[in-house]
């Protein structure tokens, strides 16, 4: 009984010991945890590997979530990479210590706007906050001319969001930086009262082709996206820009970092390296990700606005505080 | 004036015929067992009475009203005739006393006076009426059936196979009880049965059923003495056949001169004794000599079961018959009290008291 | 990974100091109540979480509006589909078993078979076919069409057991059949009813990726908000601390409802075979309730997922991609149920061998643990690795472990049911001969329920296919099984490119859900 039960007890270690390192990871490579979209870091991801040979596992997610869940693993973060699609999570794995200094050549490729003055992380792609209206049921002069405006009464049921993505909540937290605390609070109330939750941006914007709302806050590249395939989910939406430096008009920069915790800091290095490069970039001006494009003297698809053109406020991305954010949203109720 | 009338009831499932042409009269107040071999289409019979199905041919009429008519039928439930099933078919969910009213209207007046009358009928102690029916022993449970279905006072009680769940002791009892309880009550029985003992001790009428047909109907002991052939009389008890000639009102038989039920005169005739008719009387082989009307055997299996011992007999001397080859050595089985068992080998001289039954 | 302290401070500790006594046993029981603790673990931390928060923070985040919605949400949603499953499934139970109805046997499969389609699917769907479709009436027909099967599948099967006799009684005192079936049947399908009820109203509770496509919020959905916008930050655990309650107040439901009756056959000998009543000039419309039901939750995804792989051609077929989903997930499928089999057996063989207090208390740890949503299974299982257990985070492991916790219950029920039918007296005999007692039991009880660990494994392997919510939260990383990818696709409004996974997943299911039905029909002895 004795021999049988040490013989029990050493093939469970053997068999935990197996299935316990994470074996879809293979070794030399680096993991990426990814906030981006998937199709846009999935060529990223091909692109670097072919030209370099390093191999790369992507693990797909939200920006909140993986923010949160990188300071919470800590020092033992099996990720080497983090990438975003808005700032606050960036905000959130640096104010936690957690990355390292992004090389000196990276941060040179990117413009000054684009980077926080830490160094810590870089942007990597840029989005902006459009109004996408249904065309068919607002005219041009019933078009908000600024986001708070969609906390007025009228605006009760005819709008849409998705509160609990990442993206809005990156609006939200510029909306907090432009204007306080306070009126964040209110308008977070009155949005409550006024909109109807969706989940997932493109969601949203179906929502609106189908005319189910009038209008809902979203990004831009949704719009584009969708008409570079069939079009059948916007064929009837409009995109407003609010710019006059409106929170609405908030240009939300894509982040990626290193983190200090990485085996593998040299290969982490290279993967941001080659995504702010200009291979990387010009992903976005010939893929079907439709973001900006941020590297110095890259451009964006001509299909897009300019983002010059945007007339977006100033907001200073190293601070956008996304705990702040959730934890008004979800006394608003929205969460 | 018969009570339950059925004139050439006919049920086919798919191409298998249940019953092919049943009449039965049975008598107001009358009990009646229907007995024959499982297959036989006396559960069939009892569900076409009952209203659970309906016939495919032929009548039953109740007390003069027509309750089966070929296909039209009157549904179960308006018939107003008591159910006790093999296994007494209680309602699980629900108390004895549930059980047992559960054909009253609710707001029926002393509705739990009738109920604990009813127990008591049935013999079944006030105490049980709270609880649940796995709670109970067979036979409770049966007395349980038989109460619910009294409730209602019915016209007619059939009872389908109520007693074969029961152990031997509490079978015999049970059955005595019931008979007794409905002949008070004044009820009209039908007892479907494949246990022939118990067909002749309860009913007054008894029909042997065999192939969705009545073989035979009658008084128990007519059947049993009586039967009207080889098939009724196996059916009912053991039974000797022998061949033999009869005149005169004997038979020569290999068992010698028998006392027949027949005056006529014929040459080759099956007739029938039943085992306890021959009586045995151990001997020795001295005795035999100088006796030659005397019948012998030797007893070549003796096999002791307490109170009966079952006994083969190989006749030693039998007078030569029409056809001896047809019984040559085949021993005569017989069961005898378990008494006087003689033991293998030994000599008994055979007697035969009554008469012999002569087939038709 | 209970430290050896708690374990002896524990109560199911102390129940095993006094169970040592018996030699043969111990060890197996050692195993079981290991198993059970272990099951525990997630709910621990709930707890655990709701005493560090603390009381103020605690009740600041539970007593809100917004979960009041929520409960509102919920609770409507519950008590609006079950009442309306249970008729459904009573009424096509009674017209596929207990009817004429032509095809009886063809309806009775097609109404299982909607098992066999994930209930996102269903969603997914419906969507489609009803683009603005939202909110609680939606949310309570997808569910009705989604999880009808899981009350129909009982109560077909007591109906089949029940004894005809009981009926012909009832009708010979005097009822009428409506009265009959009042009285006598109703009541005894009472509980298949209670079960099926149960599993359906936790089903509810638990699901995701249905009531994100009709924007239904539930407290499932809400608690994935949070993880989403804050990992596992204390509101996604307050919240799942709420769910939780919610479940055992319907497991709390089911115990005083089913109550301690007794609905066997009583008394002996082989039931008489059912008669089919005849429906006459009825059976055209009776016909239409099984007809719709069909259409509406087998026709509606079938036509759907159709559409939309017409409408994606060949381009939505990227086999790299579909093969790897399709391996993975049928590796986790298959190591899933092979640990949830291997952990339900202590616990299948107690509850045969030697039943008693013990044995029905560690059974309840378990079931209580697979009522459990995976979402909070999930959300205590990242808690503890990241906490605690860090080498084990993010590993298949952990995985692997919360599909077993999650799932041990529908492999204890196949398990439990085939040693039932392996006698004890084999495992003695093999004693005897001078095997050991594990010994015995490996080459006489094991293999002889070998058949029903299989079908339970196959149940498990079904729950760990279409499973999405904790297979997202603690997958390894580079992880993509069908139901992640579906969902990502669909995610983006990309339906057709989800078709191909959808067609896959039932695909596979259906042999799974083919499987149950047969099961089901044996148990109830045709």
């Amino acid at each position: 009984m004795k021999q049988a039960l040490s013989a029990l007890a050493g093939a469970i270690a053997l068999a935990i010991s197996l299935i316990a390192s994470p074996v879809m990871a293979q070794d030399g490579s680096i993991v990426v945890y990814n906030a981006q979209h998937e199709s846009l870091t999935n060529a990223w991801v091909e692109g670097f590997t072919k030209e370099t040979g390093i191999k790369v596992t992507v693990r797909h997610g939200g920006d909140s979530d993986f923010s949160n869940q990188i300071v919470a693993e800590g020092a033992a973060s099996p990720a080497d990479v983090f990438l975003t699609e808005n700032s606050p999570a960036m905000v959130l794995v640096e104010s936690s210590g957690l990355f390292a200094p992004v090389d000196a050549d990276t941060l040179a490729q990117i413009p000054k706007e684009y980077q926080p003055a830490s160094g810590k992380w870089v942007g990597i792609a840029a989005r902006s906050t459009v109004f996408a209206y249904n065309k068919t049921k607002l005219s041009a002069e019933q078009l908000p001319k600024s986001l708070l405006e969609l906390a007025d009464p009228s605006w009760k049921g005819r709008w849409a969001a998705s509160p609990s993505g990442a993206d809005f909540q990156a609006i939200v937290s510029a909306l907090l930086q432009l204007r306080g605390e306070a009126a964040t609070a209110d308008w977070l109330k009155a949005m409550k009262e006024n909109f109807t939750a969706y989940k997932g941006n493109s969601t949203v914007m179906k929502a609106v082709n189908a005319g189910e709302v009038d209008g809902g806050v979203i990004y831009h590249y949704y719009y584009y996206g969708d008409q570079a395939k069939t079009g059948e989910n916007s064929r009837n939406v409009g995109l407003h820009y609010f710019k006059n430096k409106d929170p609405g008009a908030f240009v939300s920069v894509s982040g990626g970092g290193v983190l200090a915790s990485s085996k593998h800091p040299k290969e982490a290095q290279a993967f941001l390296k080659w995504v702010t490069g200009k291979r990387g970039q010009d992903v976005l001006k010939t893929g079907n990700s439709f973001e900006y494009a941020v590297g110095k003297g890259a451009e964006s698809n001509p299909a897009l606005v300019p983002l010059a053109d945007l007339q977006a406020p100033k907001v200073d991305a190293t601070t956008l505080n996304s705990r702040k954010v959730t934890d008004l949203m979800t006394a608003a109720g929205l969460l | 004036m018969s009570f339950l009338e059925l004139t050439d009831v006919h049920k086919h499932y798919g191409p298998v015929a249940a019953l092919a042409g049943v009449d039965l009269s049975v008598a107001s107040g009358s009990r009646t067992a229907i007995v024959g071999p499982s297959g036989c289409g006396k559960t069939t019979l009892l569900r076409l009475i009952a209203g659970f199905e309906a016939p495919d041919r032929g009548r039953i009429v109740l007390d003069g009203e027509v309750l089966a008519n070929g296909g039209a039928a009157v549904p179960a439930y308006r018939r107003g005739i008591g159910v006790v099933a093999q296994d007494g078919a209680l309602f699980p969910h629900l108390s004895i006393a549930a059980n047992i009213g559960f054909g009253m209207r609710h707001h029926q007046d002393k509705r739990s006076e009738r109920i604990v009358e009813l127990a008591y009928i049935v013999g079944l102690d006030k105490a049980i009426l709270k609880r649940r029916p796995h709670e109970l022993s067979g036979g409770q449970q049966q007395r349980v059936a038989l109460a619910r279905a009294m409730a209602m006072k019915p016209r007619l009680m059939l009872l389908d196979e109520p007693f074969s769940a029961l152990d031997t002791g509490l079978r015999a009892s049970m059955r005595k009880a019931v008979a007794e309880l409905l002949e008070t009550a004044g009820i009209t029985t039908i007892l479907v049965t494949h246990d022939q003992a118990e067909a002749l001790s309860f009913a007054s009428q008894v029909a042997v059923m065999r192939d969705g047909k009545f073989s035979q109907v009658g008084t128990p002991r007519e059947l049993y003495l009586k039967p009207k052939d080889r098939m009724v009389a196996e059916f009912l008890g053991d039974a000797i056949i022998l061949p033999a000639k009869i005149a005169d009102g004997f038979a020569s038989s290999p068992l010698g001169r028998i006392a027949v039920d027949s005056t006529e005169r014929r040459d080759l005739v099956r007739i029938m004794l039943r085992p306890e008719q021959v009586l045995l009387k151990r001997t020795s082989r001295e005795g035999m000599s100088g006796t030659p009307d005397m019948l012998f055997g030797e007893v070549m299996d003796a096999e002791f079961a307490g109170s009966m011992c079952t006994i083969a007999v190989r006749l030693m001397n039998s007078p030569d018959p029409p056809d001896a080859a047809a019984i040559g050595n085949t021993p005569l089985v017989l069961r005898k009290p378990g008494m006087d068992t003689p033991v293998v080998g030994e000599i008994v001289r055979l007697t035969v008291s009554g008469k012999a039954h002569v087939f038709a | 990974m209970l430290p050896a302290a708690e374990l002896a401070r524990s109560p199911t500790g102390m129940a095993a100091g006094h169970w040592t006594r018996r030699q043969p046993i111990s060890w197996i029981s050692l195993a079981a109540i290991l198993v059970s603790l272990f099951s525990l673990l997630p709910l621990a931390f709930i707890i655990w979480i709701a005493v560090q928060t603390g009381g103020e923070t605690v009740s600041s985040l539970v007593f809100r509006p917004r979960v009041g919605e929520l409960l509102v949400n919920t609770l409507l949603l519950v008590v609006l589909a079950v009442p309306i499953c249970i008729v459904l499934s009573v009424a096509l139970a009674w017209l596929t078993e207990r009817s004429d109805l032509p095809g009886a046997r063809l309806w009775a499969w097609l109404s299982v078979a909607p098992l066999a389609v994930p209930a996102f699917v269903h969603s997914y769907a419906w969507i489609t076919l009803v683009p603005g479709l939202h909110g609680l009436w939606a949310g309570v027909l997808v569910s009705v069409v989604a999880y009808l099967p899981f009350l129909y599948l009982p109560v077909a099967a007591a109906l089949r057991r029940l004894d005809p006799a009981l009926e012909d009684a009832a009708a010979a005192v005097g009822l009428g059949p409506w009265r009959v079936f009042r009285r006598v049947v109703l009541p005894q399908l009472r509980l298949a009813i209670c079960g099926g009820s149960l599993l359906v109203g936790l089903h509810l509770l638990a699901e995701y990726g249905l009531y994100v496509f009709i924007r239904f919020d539930t407290f499932t959905t809400a608690i994935v908000d949070q993880f989403q916008s804050t990992f596992n930050g204390p509101a996604a655990n307050m919240l799942a601390a709420v769910l939780v309650t919610c479940c055992f107040v319907l497991l709390g439901i089911e115990v005083l409802v089913r109550g301690e009756e007794r609905y066997a056959r009583v008394g002996s000998g082989a039931a008489r075979q059912q008669q089919r009543t005849r429906l006459g000039r009825a059976t055209i419309p009776c016909l239409a309730l099984p007809v719709l039901t069909a259409l509406l939750a087998l026709g509606v995804p079938f036509v759907t997922i159709g559409r939309w792989l017409v409408a994606g051609g060949a381009d939505v077929w990227r086999l790299d991609e579909i093969g790897l989903a399709l391996g993975q997930t049928l590796f986790l499928a298959l190591a899933g149920a092979l640990l949830a089999t291997i952990a339900a057996m202590p616990m299948a063989w107690i509850s045969i061998r030697a039943p008693g207090p013990l044995q029905r208390l560690l059974e309840g740890c378990n079931y209580i643990v697979g009522s459990l949503p995976g979402v909070v299974v999930a959300l205590a299982l990242v808690t503890i690795t990241v906490r605690i257990a860090l080498p084990l985070y993010q590993t298949l492991f952990t995985i692997l472990v919360a599909y077993a916790l999650m799932f041990l219950p529908r492999a204890l029920i196949s398990l439990r049911a085939s040693i039932a039918q392996a006698p004890v007296e084999l495992e003695r005999a093999a004693a005897s001969l001078g095997r050991s007692p594990l010994k015995a039991l490996w080459s006489t009880t094991i293999r002889l329920s070998a058949p029903g660990a299989a079908a339970g494994m196959a149940l498990v392997a079904l729950g760990i296919m279409n499973e999405l919510t904790a297979t997202q939260m603690l997958a390894p990383n580079g992880t993509r099984t069908l139901a992640m990818a579906f969902w990502a696709h669909s995610g983006e409004i990309d339906y057709a490119s989800a078709a191909p996974y959808a067609l896959i997943m039932v695909a596979m299911s259906l042999p799974l859900t083919w499987l149950l039905y047969v099961q089901s029909k044996r148990m109830a002895g045709r």
